[in-house]
């Protein structure tokens, strides 16, 4: 069965790209056909992470219709089944893409032949990337323990809901209904999705219920990225209990990835760090969240160095 | 429908079941200002200045209100009355109100069933016993069951020595999971169980959470 991930976060540099990374390397190596889709327009660097040079074709390829099936453009990594597709080459006004154009490109990652599909967005919350973000009906949130990046991360999962919501609106010729509703409102005053469903509760129950429902089928996790020994070990339980309650009830979480400065320094060096260092505690930490989120009982994975 | 923060009644802020006892109140009110608390890092930039204040003083209600058998009974029938709850939610009281039978002789009791205890965990057969339960790699509630049983304890005592409702330890060591709380209450209740015991409470912990998916 295909699984498809969404990996982001609002705030830059939290580590979406190296969790993104590293959870399509170690999938791989379970035997999994796995391809990581670089969405990161503009400022694309997960090749960097894997080691890798800027990967010949790409997105980009797609887009000018240089190849009409996605997948002709997903690269092959050094790792045996993990594939990258790659926007490095996408220029930045590509970043601003037209909607029928993004639509095409969504449909196609959707039907990617593989096991996996992980998708890496960027930092923000424009349109684009919230929009990629919701390819995905499962997505992983990654933050960190500092306060500004738990605060855009709750920006970001409160951006993605009410997106989602506007969009399901639009389709079902129902926003202007709330739009009205949501201009009544002072400035600022529409502070979570729930808000919304309760305007569209109040004018018709009915609606209200089926809009409901459809937010509930979204399922997110939150990833807890450099973790260090002097932060609370429950933050990202108590965080998790704060989304379902002030964002929406569909969040669980999968664990705290420990920090470690060798993360840094491989990707200077250009090694891959679970490669290199596979007995540390970031490295177990990132099987246990595989396994929080397959559900799967894996015997722990043996990563080699492979020279 | 699904509540919004402000519409939730004290039980469903607190998290806890309507017969909750007074400790897992006083577990939930910790655990819930801990979060929402000026200075927590959870909810750091969630709220301006007067949001926080409004919510902690609605815990604050929550805690005193429950906490108090007169204030409770009133609050829950007026839930009722309202129809926000169905009187059946309430069933389970018969053993909230039962809890003072055992409240008696509280003190004197425990400590009995404490070095009870003590004096049988270190008897070969029941150390053997809790030696290869905590081998294995997963703990089901009936493990917890059997070990103490097999150390002559009784769920009574275990309620005595750890104010986990008898309901609640029920569930547990039927595995319902249906009525088991919320993991982070249940990992708080599972040590106290297995410190009762006085087995390693991370191999409980982990080796039940291990078994409930
Ligand atoms: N667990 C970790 N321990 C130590 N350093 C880490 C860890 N995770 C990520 N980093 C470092 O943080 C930096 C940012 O990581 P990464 O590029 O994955 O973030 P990002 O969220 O994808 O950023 P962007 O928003 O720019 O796409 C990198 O230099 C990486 O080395
Ligand atoms: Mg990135």
């Amino acid at each position: 069965m295909r699984r498809i991930y969404s990996i982001g976060g609002g705030k830059g540099g939290s580590g979406k790209s190296f969790i993104a990374a590293s959870l399509g390397i170690l999938l791989a190596k379970q035997g999994k056909r796995v391809v990581l889709v670089d969405l990161d327009l503009g400022a694309s660097n997960l090749h960097t992470l894997l080691g890798q040079k800027m990967p010949e074709k790409g997105l980009d390829e797609y887009i000018d219709k240089t190849v009409s099936r996605l997948e002709e453009v997903a690269v092959l990594t050094t790792i045996p089944n993990l594939y990258l597709l790659s926007s490095t080459r996408c220029s930045l006004e590509i970043a601003n893409l037209f909607y029928a154009q993004k639509l095409k490109i969504i449909n196609a990652i959707k039907n990617l032949p593989f096991d996996y599909i992980l998708l890496d967005l960027g930092p923000g919350t424009n349109f684009n990337t919230l929009d990629f973000f919701l390819i995905a009906p499962e997505g992983l949130f990654v933050t960190t323990p500092e306060p500004t990046a738990i605060e855009n991360t709750f920006i970001f999962m409160k951006s993605v809901y009410l997106r989602k919501l506007k969009l399901s609106l639009k389709e079902a010729n129902m926003w202007h209904i709330c739009q009205e509703e949501i201009a009544k409102l002072s400035r600022g005053a529409l502070k979570s999705p729930l808000d919304l469903i309760s305007i569209l509760t109040a004018r018709d129950p009915e609606k209200g219920r089926i809009f409901e429902d459809l937010l509930s089928n979204l399922e997110f996790r939150l990833i807890l990225n450099k973790f260090r020994g002097q932060v609370k070990e429950n933050l990202g339980e108590q965080l998790v209990e704060v989304c379902n309650r002030h964002v929406y009830p569909s969040f669980d979480f999968l664990g705290n990835i420990s920090y470690d400065n060798r993360v840094y320094e491989s990707i200077i060096a250009r090694d891959i760090f679970i490669k290199k260092y596979p007995y540390t505690k970031t490295v177990s930490d990132l099987q246990s969240m595989i396994r929080n989120l397959t559900g799967e009982e894996q015997e722990v994975v043996q990563v080699r160095v492979q020279r | 429908m699904i509540k919004k923060f402000k519409d939730l009644n004290y039980y469903e802020l607190l998290r806890i079941p309507y017969n909750a006892s007074s400790f897992e109140i006083r577990q939930a009110y910790k655990h819930i200002l801990a979060i929402y608390e000026e200075n927590s890092l959870a909810t750091y930039s969630l709220f301006v200045e007067d949001e926080r204040k409004v919510i902690l003083s609605k815990i604050e209600d929550a805690f005193l209100t429950l906490i108090d058998d007169k204030k409770r009974e009133s609050y829950d029938n007026n839930l009722v009355s309202m129809g926000e709850v169905s009187d059946k939610m309430f069933t389970d009281k018969e053993q909230k109100k039962a809890i003072p039978i055992f409240q008696t002789n509280e003190s004197r009791t425990s400590n009995n069933s404490l070095t009870r205890i003590k004096k049988k965990i270190q008897e070969k057969e029941a150390a053997d016993f809790a030696a290869t339960m905590l081998k294995r790699d997963q703990i089901t509630g009936k493990d917890l069951k059997n070990l103490r049983e097999s150390l002559g304890i009784e769920l009574e005592e275990i309620f005595q020595a750890t104010k986990i409702s008898p309901t609640t330890l029920a569930a547990i060591e039927k595995d319902d999971m249906v009525n088991l709380p919320p993991k982070i209450y249940l990992i708080s209740f599972l040590k106290s169980y297995a410190e009762a015991l006085q087995i390693d409470p991370k191999q409980v912990v982990d080796g039940y959470i291990k078994n409930i998916p």
